[in-house]
């Protein structure tokens, strides 16, 4: 499992990577927010990947890692996931922007 | 009065001068007088204090903790320097009173004049080496200001700029040899450092030391190579370089020389260094200068030769070269001061300071030439005056030397030589201007002797030539003693002031140098008349100026090259950097031999590999269509983000998986509202060869190696991560204590708003900024122009035909006409999502959901209304106020953190309060709550803010459309 | 007084973060008018906010650093608030700064756009967020919220540059926030922590297996920070960024770099104990000395002002960083009270340059500047409503070209670090520390050596800028009329220039209380002691009563 999802998680950085170094705006927003799925789920594994150990307490079963999966990463990939978002839509704008001053959607406003 | 004053009190006096208005032209000038004479006098006082070895100083703690006082300390040989500093600056206040024109700005020279005074002051006072080295750029910063006084003019710009240039250097390799030798001694104090001189010697940075500190003093006193700045300098008024070129700034370096020589002199380097440097100077000078055409510039020219020739009497090594060599300080600052203030005379009266111009002025003024002759018959060490004696203790000096045979037969031959050049340029100085016929209307002006109190500062300095000259010993004798004991650590060598040794070596030399030096001038003077030798041979070639200003030059434009070539770069440029160096970060850690953990898997399920096999390749192919079919990129990118969801469902974690589903209706819905201002396929542009093909391919391959070596990298590194188990982690704490004392079940929302609410709180803001960002970015943005038309579909509506399909942009109502069905349909939904809104943030503390996830959900509902209604509707129903949304949210983010205050408990402590409702059962209700309802409200205001402004662009871009 | 203080003293701590974010909101409220409220509004609080951070400096220098547990939990378990000197110096760097630049851009850059003080509060926010906390996933919150504002700014006034260089900055700035992500996360995957001064516990017990990772998470994090503190290669986005920023706006930006700075100074001292001490040092001296050079070449290259000055803050982060390589309390003394110099210097300059090229290009900026402030713009562009259309002329201030040379060749000496200004007494302490230190190899020697030569160059090239670009902008021939200086323009200048000058009289104190919070920083022992010592209220017999219902529950 772990080795899948590590995988995937490269994958997703690589081709986030990938796209971040092409030229055209449109590419790096969408890389932009590649790389931010695989970051979050880069987040996600850390700790303890766990099946049927939903963090929402249920009376009767002992609050220990043995029972529930670490709500810490998840909380921390909440906050990453919303930021992430924020950050996405921000530099869309910004790249109509350009695209509307520089008449181009080069990212050096050029050609 | 306490050795503070001489420096505060200029430093006061400048201020005042600046403060007086421009054209009050006697204010300034008697405000620098005052200064000056108060502060000559007072140091005058103190000279009982330091006669015979004494020292004066004064504390004041400044630094201590870094071991840097401001410690003001003063001896003889400091003592002789704030005499000259204050005498020679109160004459040349009176001098200058007259110099300026009534245009000039008098405040400001003075105000500079006075700041140069106290510098000065404090360089020579300090007793301490890193605030001698604060003086001592000081000095150079306001000398560039005063050079630059005329600042209009070319000449002056560049003089300023290259005296600052060069002194400034020096100043900076000064300031490390000074730190060096601090830390050999491990004090600045002047003091400890004058104890150590065995320390110092026998240190293995003895060297570099010793080369730093002199090459601030070289650039100082302008010695060769760096002396080309100070005939630029002359480009200053001439009171200026009577004060700074004459008897001061350029003296600093060889007062450091003097200061230090206790400590520093008595080795090979010392001797080879500074008498070597010291010997160039003295014959280059002399030499250049009997060539000069310009009278300051023969005066600077001769200025260098001097100070060249007091460097080698320090670097001679001998205590007997050293007291000659304070003596000639005093000497050529009496002289030179005098003839500065002359050839000011005559540049003042005559209007021009050409030699070649200038002839016979001795009928028009009489008396400024006898002085002016008196003073150069000095400076070519005419007996009866004091340049004679010091030269012939310098002669003296050369002879009497030990040293290897080619510096006891050379030095001597070299100095005689030195000796002749002197006695010629000052002939030139004296015959050329002064004899002859006369220049009278050759010149601008009509030249007559100048005011009386104008000649004064002249008068008195030319009569302490004589009196010095003709009875040395009685008049200076103790004073010499006191300032030049220091110097040579105390004990004083056997040495008599007398006029008359005997018919000896020295006395020759200065024959032959009077004899030959004559013989020259007239050589010269004959070879000009024909027309020849109007340049210095061999050495006209070599020009310092040009050498720096090249050098700058080329420095400039280098580093012009090198801010585009290495300082400049597009986006992919910068990231491949970034990502470079993230490479040999992980490349360094893989080197330490990193590895995967030890836990045991989860067991492989088929699915789960089968679903991230459509992930993978969902991303790959979204990589690879991003650049032509935008939309399809965006659908395959939403499938990765689905592909996300399903596995943080997966692995137990239901709030990620629906926070991210909703991000993703929303970011796709952005993305589609934006894709539309985005410019169709560009037709290819630029060059498409062999070569260029060939650059791409190398950029591909280049790209890829990169992304896949990153991708291998975070997927090694969440492997190795996520198959540890941490030996101590801090969560079980928000188990146990989430319900507890948190009051929800749901653990990661109790962490959202309680454990780690400050975290929330700050997202809530980054949102609400970005909103505001993209508000206030977007109401300035003008859409292309390509994109203002209808798209071609509707264009191909004929405008007449008669059909209900109506276009949207002119809908009052789209639930009329053929987006009926949609219309009704979004709509109806919009009560619904609302209570699908409400219930997700209810049940938020407990089951997954929460403030954010709800505030989504109702935008989104919103957002679904624009699309299918148009903004106009829209608008006209239901009026939003996002902004004001936005602040109520923030408000309420900080009133419910703020509000825990009341009862004594820090920033956003939540409280719960459990009760029975019917049919509702157990409910815990924290205060929580109210946080969660500010984040609910900042989503819902941000999204809809972001939506607006998107949304009036197509609206804006109509009004474009329909206005053409 | 003193006991009013002691009560409200543990909250005071959040002043600085709540106080712009409640002005923010009601300035959002207000709408996008009323301009002279808001700005009235934004100097009020910021006057607040600084008194109450004097206060806090006063409480930490008399009793220590000062602790606060947000949501009332436990040290490593919350999140954790720290106001320690080095904090709450920042902070008040932050809010010094912040005053003259919104006050500043009262007299006409407010009027570029809207939604300008509001962000400006939030970026005030942002500031003092990220020097407060004591939490790394916390830290990323609270850049992100500096980062957003700063965006906002970055484009607020539009226009081609602007929008073109915010381009790269955001990119870049995304890019490194997630570099910043997954180095903070795999520090938590190895420490099982995120509160920082549990961290310095807990890398001393990492066992050597995992040595690798927590030099890999703290070099990814490094990355991030050196792309903020704008590092070279990490540094291209940061000249066109800056000099086409607006002039209040650049001001801020002169300290956001620093914070790249702050983070690098505060973590290298908790992470790298024990086995690691000396992981990264050499890199980081090699970062900052390429940087230093860079930037003076940079600055030698350059003719507008605006360029020269930006370089100039490569320049002083270069100097920091090789500073802060040798980790030795000593030189880092020395480079605080540099940092607090040369960062006022530069953001006064900024604001100077916008009034001297302005002066220059008679009267106005050139087009590109500030489109939106050019008449033509008004006339075509009927979106703007939010431009009321006033002339923008001042009162003449006498001798107002002489107080901006003097302004200038002050901070210009500031920069290229020579007498008589704080910066050189700054310099020279960091070199004689560095040369003072324990010559323990050959190695370290070399770089002492480099790290002289290099403050040195940098000084003599920046000298050799600075002096040109004066020459070039007050002692032109071309005559002149003197410029239309308004008091909202020159006062900022005016008080930054004092304060610079205070910093060189008092330099003695500056030095100790540098030398001081050095000698803090290098102590972590204690630092984690004190954060993890901190108590969290006791409930009250009431809650903890139902606690006890729920503990039976189960």
């Amino acid at each position: 499992m772990e080795l899948v999802l590590s995988l995937g998680i490269g994958i997703m950085a690589g081709s986030g990577v990938w796209l971040l170094l092409r030229p055209r705006t449109f590419q790096v927003v969408i890389g932009l927010s590649m790389l931010s799925y695989a970051v979050n789920l880069f987040i996600f594994s850390i700790g303890s990947l766990a099946i049927d150990k939903v963090p929402v307490i249920v009376d009767g079963v002992p609050l220990d890692l043995e029972n529930y999966s670490d709500p810490l990463p998840q909380a921390l990939v909440l906050t990453a996931i919303v930021i992430g978002f924020a950050m996405t839509a921000l530099f869309l704008v910004v790249l109509l922007a350009s695209r509307g001053l520089t008449g181009t959607d080069h990212v050096d406003g050029v050609g | 009065m306490p050795l503070l004053t001489f420096v505060l009190l200029p430093f006061g006096a400048a201020f005042l001068a600046g403060m007086v208005p421009t054209h009050a032209r006697t204010r300034a000038p008697l405000i620098a007088g005052i200064a000056s004479v108060v502060s000559f006098v007072g140091m005058a006082l103190l000279f009982p204090g330091v006669e015979n070895g004494g020292v004066i100083s004064q504390r004041i703690p400044w630094m201590s903790s870094a071991g840097i006082d401001l410690v003001f300390r003063l001896d003889g040989f400091s003592w002789l320097f704030g005499m000259m500093v204050f005498g020679i600056g109160a004459l040349v206040v009176l001098y200058a009173h007259y110099y300026l024109s009534s245009s000039d700005p008098a405040s400001r020279f003075f105000a500079f004049f006075l700041a140069f005074m106290a510098s000065m002051a404090g360089v020579v006072l300090s007793g301490n080496l890193i605030q001698l080295v604060f003086f001592w750029e000081l000095t150079s910063i306001v000398s560039f200001l005063l050079i630059g006084y005329w600042y209009h003019r070319k000449d002056a710009q560049r003089g300023a700029r290259m005296s600052l240039t060069v002194t400034g250097m020096g100043g900076l390799c000064l300031l490390a040899g000074v730190l060096i030798l601090g830390n050999i001694v491990g004090s600045f104090d002047l003091d400890v450092v004058l104890a150590n001189r065995g320390l110092i010697h026998k240190h293995p940075l003895y060297a570099p030391m010793l080369v730093l500190i002199l090459l601030g003093v070289f650039t100082k006193s302008a010695q060769f190579p760096f002396h080309f700045w100070l005939p630029n300098a002359m480009a200053a008024p001439t009171p200026v370089s009577a004060y700074l070129h004459s008897a001061t700034m350029v003296k600093a370096g060889v007062f450091l020389l003097g200061r230090l020589w206790p400590v520093l002199s008595g080795t090979e380097l010392w001797f080879w260094m500074v008498g070597g440097v010291g010997l160039t100077t003295l014959l280059i000078g002399a030499y250049v200068a009997v060539f000069q055409n310009d009278l300051k510039g023969l005066l600077a020219y001769s200025t260098i030769s001097n100070l060249g020739l007091i460097t080698l009497l320090f670097g001679l090594n001998s205590k007997f070269a050293s007291v000659a060599a304070v003596f000639h300080i005093l000497n050529h600052a009496t002289f030179k001061a005098s003839l500065f203030m002359a050839a000011g005379i005559v540049d003042h009266e005559t209007g021009t300071r050409d030699i070649r111009r200038l002839s016979g002025l001795r009928r028009q003024m009489p008396v400024t030439a006898t002085l002016a002759v008196v003073a150069s018959a000095a400076m070519a060490g005419v007996p009866l005056l004091n340049g004679f004696i010091s030269k012939e203790m310098f002669f003296a000096e050369t002879v009497y030397i030990q040293s290897i045979p080619l510096v006891e037969y050379g030095l001597p031959l070299l100095a005689c030589i030195a000796g002749m050049g002197s006695v010629a340029y000052s002939l030139r100085f004296i015959v050329d201007v002064f004899f002859g016929p006369s220049c009278v209307g050759k010149v601008p002006l009509e030249p007559e002797e100048p005011p009386v109190w104008m000649r004064l500062p002249v008068t008195l300095l030319v009569l302490a030539c004589i009196i010095v000259g003709v009875a040395p010993a009685a008049v200076v004798g103790r004073y010499l003693n006191t300032s030049a004991g220091p110097v040579v650590g105390g004990v004083l060598p056997e040495y008599s002031l007398a006029l008359w040794h005997g018919f000896n070596e020295p006395l020759v030399m200065s024959i032959i140098a009077m004899t030959v030096g004559i013989a020259g001038y007239l050589f010269l003077r004959y070879a000009r008349q024909r027309g020849r030798l109007l340049v210095p041979p061999v050495l006209s070639h070599f020009s310092g100026n040009r050498a720096f200003v090249l050098i700058l030059a080329n420095l400039t434009a280098f580093a012009h090259w090198f801010r585009n070539r290495l300082l400049v770069a597009g986006l992919q440029r910068q990231i491949l950097a970034m990502m470079l160096v993230v490479f040999a970060v992980g490349t360094g850690a893989i080197a330490m031999g990193g590895g995967p953990g030890t836990r045991a898997p989860l067991p492989l399920s088929p699915s789960f590999a089968l679903l991230w096999l459509v992930g993978g390749l969902a991303s790959i192919a979204t990589a690879w269509q991003a650049k032509y079919h935008r939309p399809a990129a965006i659908i395959l990118m939403s499938v990765a983000g689905l592909v996300n969801c399903v596995t943080f469902l997966w692995f137990s974690a239901p709030d990620l998986a629906l926070t991210q589903l909703v991000v993703e209706v929303v970011m796709t819905l952005l993305l589609l509202l934006g894709l539309r201002w985005l410019p169709q396929r560009e037709p290819k542009k630029g060059i498409y060869n062999a070569r260029t093909r060939r650059q791409a391919r190398v950029r591909r391959t280049r790209d890829l190696i990169i992304s896949v070596s990153v991708g291998l990298g975070m997927a090694g590194l969440a492997l190795a991560l996520s198959t540890r188990t941490l030996s101590w982690t801090v969560a079980p704490f928000f188990l146990e204590h989430a319900l507890s004392e948190g009051g929800g079940r749901n653990v990661v929302n109790v962490m959202l708003v309680d454990f780690r609410g400050f975290d929330t709180f700050g997202e809530g803001v980054v949102l609400s900024l970005v909103a505001l960002t993209i508000y206030a970015l977007l109401r300035r943005f003008r859409p292309a122009p390509e994109i203002m038309a209808l798209p071609p579909q509707q264009r191909a509506l004929p405008t007449d035909l008669q059909t209900d399909l109506l276009n949207p942009r002119h809908a009052k109502d789209t639930a009329v006409g053929y987006l009926m069905v949609p219309a009704v349909l979004v709509r109806m939904i919009f009560p619904i999502v609302g209570v699908i809104g409400v219930f997700f943030f209810i049940r938020g503390h407990n089951e997954p959901g929460g403030g954010f996830v709800a505030g989504l959900v109702v935008s989104v509902s919103i957002l679904l209304q624009y699309v299918v209604s148009g903004t106009e509707w829209v608008e006209a129903h239901l009026n939003v106020y996002p902004r004001r949304l936005i602040a109520a949210g923030l408000l309420t983010i900080a009133a419910s953190g703020a509000g825990s205050f009341v009862a004594g408990y820090p920033l956003l402590t939540s409280h719960t309060w459990h009760f029975h409702l019917p049919l509702f059962g157990e409910v815990h209700f924290a205060s929580a709550t109210f946080f969660d309802l500010g984040v609910f409200l900042l989503v819902v205001g941000s999204t809809l803010f972001i939506l607006v402004a998107l949304a009036h662009q197509s609206v804006r871009a109509h009004r474009h459309v329909e206005d053409h | 007084m003193r006991a009013l203080i002691s009560w409200a003293m543990p909250h005071l701590i959040v002043v600085p973060i709540l106080l712009p974010l409640i002005t923010a909101g009601c300035m959002l409220a207000l709408g996008e008018g009323r301009r002279p409220l808001k700005s009235a509004m934004s100097t009020i609080s910021g006057l607040l906010n600084l008194g109450v951070v004097l206060v806090l400096a006063w409480w930490v220098l008399e009793n220590g650093p000062v602790v606060y547990l947000p949501g009332n939990w436990p040290a490593p378990f919350g999140i954790v608030l720290v106001a320690d000197q080095l904090s709450v110096l920042m902070v008040l760097l932050s809010v010094v700064i912040g005053i003259c630049a919104l006050f500043y851009s009262s007299a006409r850059w407010e009027k570029a756009g809207v939604h300008f003080h509001p962000l400006g509060q939030l970026q005030v926010m942002g500031l003092s967020g990220a020097f407060l906390t004591g939490d790394l996933f916390n830290l990323f919150v609270f850049f992100e919220i500096l980062l957003a504002a700063s965006y906002g700014l970055l484009l607020h006034g539009s226009g081609r540059p602007r929008v073109s260089a915010a381009v790269h900055y955001v990119a870049i700035n995304i890019a490194a926030s997630s570099l910043f992500l997954v180095g903070a996360t795999t520090l938590y995957g190895v420490t099982g922590t995120l509160t920082m001064a549990h961290l310095a516990q807990r890398v001393l017990e990492v066992p050597e297996a995992d040595r690798w990772l927590l030099h890999t998470g703290s070099g990814v994090l490094a990355v991030a920070f050196l792309t903020k503190a704008g590092a070279w290669p990490l540094n291209f986005w940061l000249v066109p960024a800056y000099r086409s920023a607006t002039a209040p706006v650049a001001a801020f930006f002169a300290l956001l770099t620093k914070v790249g700075v702050y983070a690098i100074l505060r973590l290298s001292t908790l992470l790298y104990a024990g086995q690691s001490e000396t992981y990264g040092r050499t890199s980081l001296l090699a970062f900052g000395t390429i940087t230093a050079a860079f930037g003076a070449l940079g600055m030698l290259g350059s003719k507008r002002l605006a360029s020269i000055t930006a370089f100039s803050i490569a320049v002083s982060s270069g100097t920091l960083l090789a500073a802060l390589s040798f980790r030795s309390e000593a030189v880092t003394g020395g480079a605080i009270f540099y940092l607090v110099s040369s960062t006022i210097g530069i953001s006064a300059l900024f604001l100077l340059t916008d009034v001297v090229e302005r002066w220059r290009n008679s009267g106005s900026t050139d087009p590109d500047e500030a489109p939106f402030l050019s008449a033509r713009f008004l006339e075509v562009e009927n979106v703007n409503l939010d431009d009321d259309e006033e002339r923008l002329v001042g009162r003449p201030i006498p001798a107002s070209i002489a107080f901006l040379a003097l302004a200038f060749m002050t901070f210009a000496l500031i920069i290229a670090g020579l007498p008589p200004l704080s910066s050189f007494l700054a310099k020279s302490l960091m070199l004689s520390e560095a040369m003072a230190l324990p010559a323990v190899s050959g190695a370290l020697q070399g770089q002492v050596w480099l790290f002289v030569a290099v403050l040195l160059g940098t000084g003599l090239m920046s000298l050799i800028t600075l002096s040109r670009a004066g020459i070039r902008n007050f002692w032109s021939s071309v005559h002149r009329d003197p410029p239309m200086l308004r008091l909202a323009e020159g006062l900022p200048v005016a008080v930054l220039l004092l304060v610079s000058i205070a910093l060189t009289v008092a330099a003695g104190p500056v030095t100790r209380y540098a030398q001081q919070i050095a000698r803090e920083l290098h102590d972590p022992a204690s630092y984690a002691e004190a954060v993890l010592s901190a108590a969290t209220v006791p409930p009250p017999a009431k809650k903890r009563s139902d606690v006890e219902v729920e503990e039976v529950v189960p």
